[in-house]
């Protein structure tokens, strides 16, 4: 279980944070959550799928590290094998929390950080340290509020850009068959990506209103992505030795 | 050359002339091309002052294509009729009053277009039901699961659903979906004569303030009051209530326990002294009523048997004191539907106890083919009725034995209603043949004798073993499927404990779609 409280100078001037990457530390992920704004990044190294919550039935943007669940093949030696971790991956342990504070009479609500006290990477002798000697944040801990506040930022737009995906019925399930170097044959189902046909129907106008809000970019990022998936069959058959 | 067939007339809103309008409407796309030769208009008159009947609740799976096909969102739906998801019936006390029960769910029985399993589980009647060994649905329904999950897409299933709706709200939702999206021209008016045509068609009919109203098709959705059909054109009514007693109900909408009770996905019918009440669970109240013989009951000990049933759901003093409403009906159907240029739909057409929900099922049945068959003239229409009416009296047929079936396996013997009902002797003749029949074989593709029956055979076989009907063992085949027959008991069983453990409670989902709705895909 999470253990999240708000981070502070005092409580945590000794908490260090282990950046290696390992199945011991979570990282043994099949895919994490990703939006438009990092899409650019991503596509460099993972497919970009599309995928349903199932506790909300509402679709998310997700990169793709594995076929199967646990399943990351770029992770290699306590090494993440790709110059770009989606930020969903790269802020663990830390997260977005909400406190309501008072300001001139007003009730306001601001984006705090948290730490999960029980996340694995969290100790007191290895890895960054969060604060300096007099309190003031580390670059380390700057850079993971950069994060935070970017993936805040990216989860909002990223439910305008779905919304219009949905709308204009851009997106449809597909059924991924992978074919192994020793013949064996395997199934990848209920994710979602673009529709090209209803893509290429789409009329000047609603073209040119995606275009302006930067999704048409992150719609073909998301289709060239998908050249990533020869890289991920070619990890798979690597790590199985064909 | 043939007057192309251009107008057609509906006479009464109420659920069926909603969904003849909307099913005709989406298919001829009633709202494009107005000016096109090739267009077909849709108009509905209703009157202000007649109150539709407001029952008929429960709804068949069929209802998922039909709302789909009108391009109704299944989330709408659902949030504006107060809908939840219905997965068959339930019915208890029908066999031997003991409290037992037996379920007919929406789900065939695994494998069933392969494999018949009915002969195969007789040798295991005594350790499983029948429903619980070849189907996961009413081990779903013992638990008040849900179909499906909030990412499945909207009109998919986990296992096959119809709805459990607010009949009014229903009504209301088609009226403003037809008006708005589907171009049905919509008057409020009172019809005042019918005036014929020369060669007896209707030429028009005419209204209080809107004047004739001329029409190539009219359609008649006038409820029991059957104006058209009936009244106008005097075709006789086929009464059949010396099979199915049933000729009155008490109706009554009562409150849940708790708001978060649960929602049951099943219709629950369960047998009384002279007939049966049924219990219906939507998301804000249930509806119950009571429908019996007035030959075998009065009105005021129905009524008290109805009372005693709500009472342990809400309460002695509430029971007692809730208004309770009382329809009478001829339990039957007209001797024939479509009638030179007007075809009956809903109850002007006929009326049955709502036993297997056959009231909506019929309607879009009905106007699925006015649609589908629609006559391009006149010249057509004569033959395309012909076919409705042969159709559709075989479907009624259809009906009254199937509801009949229910009754005559019964082993009550508690009251002259029981006595009476489950005579043998009073059958109709196909049902007498098909009991017959099935005592050595059990009932499979054979018995269905035209293209989509009302009841698969193996709704026949749920009614059936649920009754405690013995089928004989059959005799050894050449080709022995015992083992593919265990197979799929095994994979019922495996699939049913997956779907256990991963399906939500009817109130959780209804609760998640009002937060997020359905996914679309």
């Amino acid at each position: 279980m999470a253990n999240n409280v708000l981070l502070n100078s005092i409580d945590h001037k000794d908490v260090k944070v282990i950046t290696e990457r390992s199945p011991k530390y979570g990282d043994n992920l099949w895919y994490s959550l990703t939006f438009p704004a990092e899409f650019r990044s991503a596509q460099a190294y993972y497919p970009i799928f599309f995928n349903k919550d199932p506790n909300t039935g509402q679709f998310f943007a997700v990169a793709m590290f594995g076929f199967q669940d646990q399943e990351n093949l770029f992770l290699q030696n306590g090494k993440w094998d790709a110059a770009y971790i989606p930020l969903t991956v790269a802020r663990q342990p830390f997260l977005i929390g909400k406190q309501t504070v008072n300001e001139d009479g007003q009730q306001k609500e601001q984006r705090v950080l948290h730490i999960d006290m029980d996340h694995p990477r969290v100790n007191l002798e290895h890895g960054e340290a969060l604060f300096l000697e007099f309190g003031s944040n580390t670059p380390y801990l700057d850079a993971i509020a950069d994060m935070l506040e970017a993936i805040h930022h990216g989860i909002v737009d990223s439910k305008t850009f779905i919304d219009l995906l949905l709308e204009h019925e851009l997106l449809e399930p597909f059924t991924l068959d992978l074919e192994l170097n020793d013949a064996s044959k395997h199934q990848m189902s209920g994710f979602y990506t673009i529709c090209e046909e209803k893509l290429n129907e789409l009329d000047a106008q609603t073209l040119a209103s995606l275009h302006a809000r930067g999704y048409l970019q992150a719609i073909y990022m998301a289709i060239a992505s998908q050249s990533n998936i020869r890289g991920l069959l070619n990890r798979k058959n690597q790590q199985l030795g064909l | 050359m043939q007057k192309p067939l251009k107008k057609i007339v509906i006479v009464g809103g109420g659920s069926a002339g909603w969904l003849s309008a909307g099913i005709i409407a989406a298919e001829h796309a009633a709202d494009q091309d107005l000016t096109s030769q090739n267009n077909l208009e849709v108009t509905l008159i209703e009157s202000a002052d007649v109150p539709t009947i407001g029952v008929g609740e429960g709804t068949w799976p069929s209802m998922r294509t039909t709302l789909k096909k009108m391009g109704i969102s299944e989330t709408e739906f659902l949030l504006a009729c107060d809908a939840s998801f219905k997965q068959g019936s339930k019915f208890t006390n029908w066999h031997t009053n003991t409290n037992e029960y037996y379920y007919h769910p929406y789900t065939l029985p695994h494998g069933f277009n392969e494999t018949n399993l009915a002969p195969f589980w007789q040798a295991y009647r005594d350790q499983i039901s029948f429903a619980d060994a070849v189907c996961t649905q009413s081990h779903l329904g013992e638990r008040d699961l849900a179909p499906k999950q909030i990412s499945t897409a909207e009109y998919d299933f986990n296992a096959n659903y119809g709805y459990h709706l607010d009949a009014g709200k229903f009504a209301t939702l088609l009226k403003n979906h037809c008006i708005q999206k589907l171009g049905v021209k919509h008057i409020v008016d009172h019809v005042t004569k019918v005036n014929s045509a020369e060669n007896g068609d209707i030429d028009s009919i005419s209204s209080k303030s809107h004047g004739d109203i001329s029409g190539d098709l009219f359609i008649d959705c006038t409820g029991t009051s059957s104006l058209l059909l009936g009244k106008h054109f005097g075709i006789p009514f086929v009464s059949q209530k010396h099979v199915l007693f049933n000729d009155s109900a008490l109706a009554v909408h009562v409150p849940h326990q708790s708001p978060d009770s649960p929602i049951g996905s099943f219709t629950c019918a369960t047998a009384q002294s002279a007939g049966w009440i049924w219990d219906i669970a939507l998301p804000s109240r249930r509806g119950v009523g009571y429908a019996y013989s007035s030959a075998y009951i009065s009105d005021e000990s129905a009524e008290q048997e109805l009372r005693a049933y709500i009472a342990p759901i809400m309460g002695d003093k509430e029971a007692h004191n809730i208004a309770i409403r009382k329809i009478s009906f001829d339990p039957g159907h007209r001797e024939k539907f479509w009638h030179k240029n007007c075809v009956a739909i809903g109850l002007s057409a006929g009326f049955i106890e709502p036993l297997e929900a056959t009231a909506l099922a019929l309607i879009e049945l009905s106007a699925k083919m006015v649609s589908e068959q629609l006559p391009a003239n006149r010249l057509a229409m004569d033959i395309v009725a012909k076919r409705f009416n042969s159709k559709f009296l075989h479907r009624w047929q259809n009906i009254v034995d199937f509801l009949k079936l229910h009754y005559v396996l019964s082993k009550r013997s508690d009251s002259d209603y029981w006595r009476d009902i489950s005579d043998n002797s009073q059958l109709p003749e196909s049902l007498q043949e098909q009991l017959t029949l099935w005592k050595t074989q059990a009932p499979y593709y054979y018995d269905a004798t035209h293209t989509e029956e009302m009841f698969p055979s193996a709704s026949y076989q749920y009614i059936l073993y649920g009754m405690g009907f013995v089928t004989e063992e059959p005799r050894k085949k050449r080709l022995d499927l015992t083992k593919r027959a265990e197979r799929l008991f095994n994979d019922n069983a495996k699939h049913t404990k997956h779907l256990l453990a991963t399906l939500p409670t009817n109130r959780d989902l209804l609760n998640k779609i009002k937060q997020f709705g359905l996914p679309k895909i």
